[in-house]
């Protein structure tokens, strides 16, 4: 039977279920609705590669026009305005209207914006998309002390590409650690010291006051009465689900649009995948919100199997990366569920991991170290994880000791 | 097929099955990998961004990469799992008492 599927989000998380869709189903129409008129392009290198010119726009689509033409996916630059679960149509600023038999959303996550009492908009910057990275790149090549709010994975990306560029930096982070959201204070204190050795600032525990601009530059007043002076701002201080579109609708929302295990929303026939879905995890048997590369992949790939009919529940083991200076770091997992923390390595040079246990079986872990220390082992853990196997400690936690000989096949 | 093409790599032991070496020759980086089924060869640098494979998990014939799990098949070269989408070089191995040997163009 043909049917009519609309993906609306032309991220990652889109692009992906559309190809799985084709995969398993060669009639359907499928047609991606993006509000960017720009086809699916990869986000990670914005903030580093990009910034730092050793990768242009065009490196960053994941797949060519000519990709899409063979598969039969359209790709549609439109906005939507509103959206009629009952009769299955979403209607764009511009009049036309989409009928869908299936759909997927795709929307994404969007950044949380400072607030300010004075009219500074404009003049904070955040880094989501192409236009912002160009804009950012432009600008700042006319800048020197440079002040990054937030001290998050994208805040410390920014911050290490803009310090390659011989600028100076000031990380100002409210928390009493970097990346504190998700990573273990172990590792963000090593990503800290690279950090610093570089000639970054860090500041924790401070709140912002006050931004007063002064002529070209801005002052920033912190709550110890500290007084920055900077002459560019850029945020990063987290993100929200993109789901206004929704919000006087049927569609069950909490912390995104909530799906089980096979990527179906509250409404039939409406499936949701990548950063705005807060989906069932069957392994860790509770829902959870990711915002990663891995994640709206897969999470992409499973929705447009279930949307084919292909019933595929989705069991990835979380997994991320950020890229530093020259440190990697990787988190596989979830760190916050343990009885005990076990460490591997005790240099970054050779990679330093730290493993989260309970009963036993690794939860999660995260580790950093010089570009390609801590990868394989990250990986194995992703195995181990998934496997629930109860592991050998003594070989976790001595680096002579490999550790995919903890693997049974 | 000129015999000075083939350069060799070191012994049969040197390699842990289900593994990798790393083998540098003049400005070129390879990896040099013990499979089940025999010995195998590819460019040691990912096609993604300029890490070196020799840091990461080889398992059921792919190798992949440390940096961002782009998993490339270790026979044919093959691209198997994104950011990795360009094909990773593979290169001719023959073993000769003992020794690995890989053909470099």
């Amino acid at each position: 039977m043909k049917n009519n599927i609309i993906i609306l989000g032309g991220g990652q998380a889109g692009i992906y279920a559309a190809r799985e869709i084709r995969q398993n189903d060669s009639k359907s129409n499928i047609k991606i609705l993006g509000e960017e008129n720009l086809l699916p392009y990869e986000r990670p290198p914005l903030s580093k590669d990009f910034l730092l010119d050793k990768k242009k726009a065009e490196d960053l689509y994941f797949h060519s026009s000519d990709v899409l033409k063979n598969e039969n996916i359209e790709f549609e630059n439109i906005s939507i305005n509103k959206v009629d679960f009952e009769n299955k149509k979403l209607f764009a600023k511009n009049d036309n209207v989409y009928s869908y038999d299936s759909l997927l959303i795709s929307t994404g996550s969007e950044n949380k914006k400072l607030t300010l009492d004075n009219n500074l908009k404009n003049d904070i910057y955040y880094l989501r998309n192409l236009e912002e990275a160009k804009k950012i790149k432009e600008i700042v090549s006319n800048k020197n002390k440079i002040t990054i709010i937030g001290g998050g994975f994208i805040g410390l990306e920014i911050a290490s590409s803009l310090s390659q560029l011989q600028k100076k930096v000031i990380v100002i982070e409210i928390g009493n650690q970097l990346m504190g959201r998700i990573i273990p204070k172990q590792i963000a204190d090593l990503v800290q010291n690279t950090h610093i050795e570089h000639g970054n600032e860090i500041i924790l525990n401070k709140q912002i006051e006050k931004i007063t601009k002064k002529n070209d530059d801005y002052e920033i007043l912190l709550n110890d009465n500290s007084l920055i002076e900077t002459d560019f701002i850029i945020a990063g201080i987290g993100s929200t689900p993109t789901v206004k579109l929704f919000e006087n609708t049927n569609l069950k929302l909490d912390n995104g649009i909530v799906t089980n295990q096979f990527c179906e929303t509250s409404i039939k026939d409406v499936y949701a995948a990548g950063d705005v879905s807060n989906f069932y995890h069957p392994f860790y048997e509770r829902n959870m919100r990711l915002e990663s590369y891995q994640h709206a992949q897969n999470h992409g790939i499973c929705a447009g199997k279930n949307i084919a009919g292909v019933k595929t529940e989705y069991t990835s083991i979380p997994w991320m990366w950020s890229d530093q200076f020259n440190l990697n770091l990787q988190l596989t997992g979830i760190c916050d569920e343990y009885d005990e923390i076990i460490e591997r390595g005790n240099d970054i040079n050779n990679g330093v991991i730290y493993f989260f246990l309970k009963n036993n079986k690794i939860r999660g872990a995260c580790g950093v170290g010089i570009i390609g220390k801590v990868g394989r082992d990250i990986r194995i853990t992703s195995k181990l994880t998934e496997k629930d196997t109860i592991v050998d400690k003594q070989i976790l936690s001595d680096q002579n000791l490999k550790l995919n000989k903890l693997i049974q096949k | 097929m000129s015999e000075e093409n083939w350069i060799e790599v070191g012994s049969t032991d040197s390699i842990e099955e289900e593994d990798l070496i790393r083998f540098d020759h003049q400005d070129k980086t390879f990896c040099v990998y013990k499979l089940t089924d025999g010995f195998y060869a590819t460019d040691g640098i990912c096609t993604h961004e300029a890490v070196h494979l020799e840091d990461g998990l080889v398992m059921d014939d792919e190798i992949e990469c440390p940096m961002h799990q782009g998993i490339f098949n270790i026979k044919s070269g093959e691209a198997l799992s994104p950011p990795a989408c360009e094909d990773l070089k593979t290169y001719p191995v023959k073993v000769d008492n003992d020794k690995i040997f890989i053909k470099i163009d």
